[in-house]
């Protein structure tokens, strides 16, 4: 049902700022993800057990945001993405304090980025996450028009919602060789790919 | 153990993309369960468990005054 109390152009404004919102979200974590795999192949920095956890959050962030676009906007995909951004919360916060007094085998892993290592950032970007969906619920609110807007409205936010969600299935099927080589079928370790040896 | 939580993300990105929702709703429950599992066996201690000794601090009393 369309709510009646706000006029069409508001609630169609509203809608486009919630996709928007959305695609901004999912763009800045494809970046992250990028840059972090950038790092892992120029560089040579192996990432750590929960270094790869923090990117499976990040990659469940995006989950949800792309059933949204795939499906019709609804709570229960942001409810998705709220929890793995609660997962990549805690996951950061523990390998902050796994690392925050550096020790022989628990040290920091990987080079700083502006003076701030990766599970920090990620701690950060946990932050960032939560408190952006905060103000997008204080502002837009959880009202009908979300739901009734359809995305074939808006067709230029769907054809880069489709290339940002390949682009980051791609990403995770990058990912998921990556760690095939790395772990094997067992544990994690940041020596050296296991099964290139 | 990490393969199968990438493996199960992977197939529930694949599954949201190709509109099996359902399935890429259980899916990502699933990956949600062995990311958590995985996250308690990563942190656990055979030494300390899950405590975090070593960002303990020790009482040292009151400091001294002067009198």
């Amino acid at each position: 049902m369309i709510d009646s109390r706000k006029p069409m152009t508001t609630q169609r404004l509203l809608a486009l700022l919630n996709y928007a919102y959305l695609l901004l979200v999912m763009f800045v974590i494809a970046g992250i993800l990028t840059a972090a795999m950038t790092l892992q192949y120029a560089n040579g920095e192996l990432p750590c057990p929960l270094c790869l956890l923090e990117r499976i959050a990040m990659f469940g962030v995006c989950f949800g945001i792309m059933l949204n676009f795939r499906h019709g906007f609804s709570y229960q995909n942001t409810g998705f993405s709220l929890l793995f951004a609660i997962v990549l919360l805690v996951v950061a916060v523990r390998q902050s304090l796994l690392d925050i007094y550096p020790r022989p085998g628990h040290e920091y892993i990987g080079s700083a980025i502006f003076g701030i290592h990766m599970p920090v950032w990620s701690i950060i970007i946990a932050l960032c996450l939560l408190t952006a969906y905060a103000i997008k619920l204080a502002i837009l609110g959880g009202d009908e028009y979300l739901r009734e807007a359809e995305l074939a409205e808006f067709p230029a936010i769907r054809k880069i919602a489709d290339i940002l969600s390949l682009y980051v299935i791609a990403l995770c099927l990058i990912n998921l060789v990556s760690v095939v080589l790395q772990c094997g079928f067992g544990e994690c370790h940041t020596f050296n790919y296991k099964l290139l040896q | 153990m990490m393969v199968a939580v990438f493996a199960t993300m992977s197939l529930a990105l694949i599954c949201g993309w190709f509109g099996r929702r359902s399935l890429a709703v259980a899916l990502f429950v699933l990956c949600l369960a062995l990311s958590v599992g995985l996250f308690l066996f990563e942190i656990y201690s055979p030494e300390y468990g899950f405590r975090m000794p070593w960002i303990q601090t020790e009482f040292v009393g009151a400091p001294h005054v002067r009198s």
